[in-house]
């Protein structure tokens, strides 16, 4: 059984909460809610491709690829949720805790069980639990076109923020962006990765919870590197580097066109891993840099809401 | 006899093709992730290779850049099975350098037909 994790270190003036949570509320209809870190991580994995078996989308997950996850986005197991029905776990949902925040996330029904109240007894669950550990703001994505989460986030007090996009690259795509002229980088400097946790804190812009500057400390193989343009451009990419797929990568343009210097900082990303697969989650739709990496083979493979719950909703509505 | 390695993790998927293709004479080998289908790949040359794009280790697109790279496949047709819209399984297709692929749940009747179609002679 995988112990109950810690969520991410307090920062100054925060307090860690360590009190232990009580129960979740009882479901209704011969449902009930239990613990998550009750299950092995080969039975969560279990249960969540069961809820996902007819999803247009599919994201099966075994149970090295769940353990990664949830330890690189501060999920914890001791406030996540299984709803079990008359036959065994039916759903479940999973709650990342952060400093005064929370993230729901992997939330899914079986098919045979939805529409029996078993996801509004999951996101009772997780909001109460958010409650009770004392995080205010609560995050999640829902995938564009599914509806009756959609209206389940919805009736549960969420507001949409923004689109997100999840894209693929192939290492069969070009390198080198062709709008762009072979001398058109003049230098690339690879970072260390306290180089590269620096210029992620320094964002200006706010990241989703998937690339937040909490989840790249949990990456263990993190790199960046620094580009400089003949036209002045500068940019920079962090990215984790898995065996054969490139993830979490993160471009920001310091100087000169989006596009032009965010294709080039790509381009040197790729051209330092030829052969990598690459899948990034969650870049804003409007991203002005989108049309750069579509430059070097990017391709829209389904798009995200962010959704927020809390206080966080009125700052951004204001 | 023609055979073809199916990469499927879902249990019923995979009875149900390996029962289809098998009354048409295919003999089927099986790998139900990523890791396992590496293994299988490197040690048996089929006729051909059918990978689900959703694998629970390593995702079917990755997995064709690996086998491509095993000199022993080259020629191989490797075609992806997938639950994506036709527009984004297209688009993965092509940029993952697939033969095709098939789209989930398949159509028992004319599924026999479609992995013909991908065989020479």
């Amino acid at each position: 059984m995988i112990p109950p994790r810690q969520p991410a270190r307090p920062g100054p003036g925060e307090r860690m909460v360590h009190d232990p949570p009580s129960p979740p509320p009882r479901a209704d209809n011969a449902l009930d809610l239990v613990a998550a870190d009750r299950f092995s991580l080969d039975e969560l994995a279990s249960i969540y491709n069961a809820t996902r078996i007819d999803y247009l989308v599919p994201m099966p997950m075994g149970p090295a690829r769940l353990a990664e996850y949830m330890r690189v986005y501060d999920v914890d197991l001791a406030a996540s949720v299984i709803v079990i029905g008359p036959d065994g776990p039916v759903g479940l949902g999973m709650l990342g805790l952060r400093p005064e925040r929370a993230w729901i996330t992997r939330l899914g029904v079986v098919p045979a069980a939805r529409r029996g109240g078993a996801g509004r007894a999951l996101m009772d669950g997780l909001l109460h639990t958010a409650a009770e550990r004392e995080r205010p703001v609560v995050w999640l994505e829902v995938i564009k076109g599914n509806e009756p989460a959609k209206r389940l986030f919805l009736r549960s007090g969420f507001t949409k923020t923004r689109e997100l996009l999840v894209v693929r690259r192939s290492p069969l795509a070009q390198q080198r962006p062709p709008s762009l002229p072979a001398n058109f980088v003049t230098a690339v400097e690879a970072l260390d990765r306290e180089q590269a946790l620096d210029l992620l804190a320094a964002r200006q812009v706010r990241p989703n919870w998937l690339n937040e500057t909490a989840s790249m400390h949990n990456v263990r193989r993190l790199e960046a590197l620094r580009v400089t343009c003949s036209d002045g451009g500068l940019g920079w990419a962090s990215f984790d580097v898995g065996r054969f797929q490139l993830t979490r990568i993160v471009v920001q343009v310091l100087a000169g066109d989006p596009v032009a210097v965010s294709a080039a900082t790509l381009g040197a990303v790729h051209q330092r891993y030829p052969r990598h697969d690459t899948n990034i989650e969650n870049l804003a739709a409007d991203d002005p840099m989108w049309p750069g990496f579509q430059q070097l083979g990017y391709f829209d493979a389904f798009r995200r809401l962010e959704m927020v719950r809390g206080s966080e909703a009125a700052r951004l509505e204001a | 006899m023609k055979t073809i390695l199916l990469v499927e993790d879902d249990v019923a998927n995979a009875m149900l093709v390996e029962r289809i293709l098998t009354r048409h004479d295919y003999r089927l080998i099986q790998a139900a992730d990523g890791e396992a289908a590496i293994a299988l790949a490197a040690e048996s040359t089929p006729d051909l290779i059918l990978i689900d794009l959703g694998l629970p280790d390593i995702d079917g697109q990755t997995l064709i850049v690996l086998m491509r790279e095993m000199d022993h496949l080259a020629g191989v047709p490797m075609v992806a099975l997938t639950a994506w819209p036709p527009e984004v399984a297209r688009t993965m297709a092509e940029a993952y350098g697939f033969d095709g692929y098939l789209s989930k749940p398949i159509d028992v009747r004319a599924f026999p037909g479609q992995i013909a179609a991908f065989l020479p002679g």
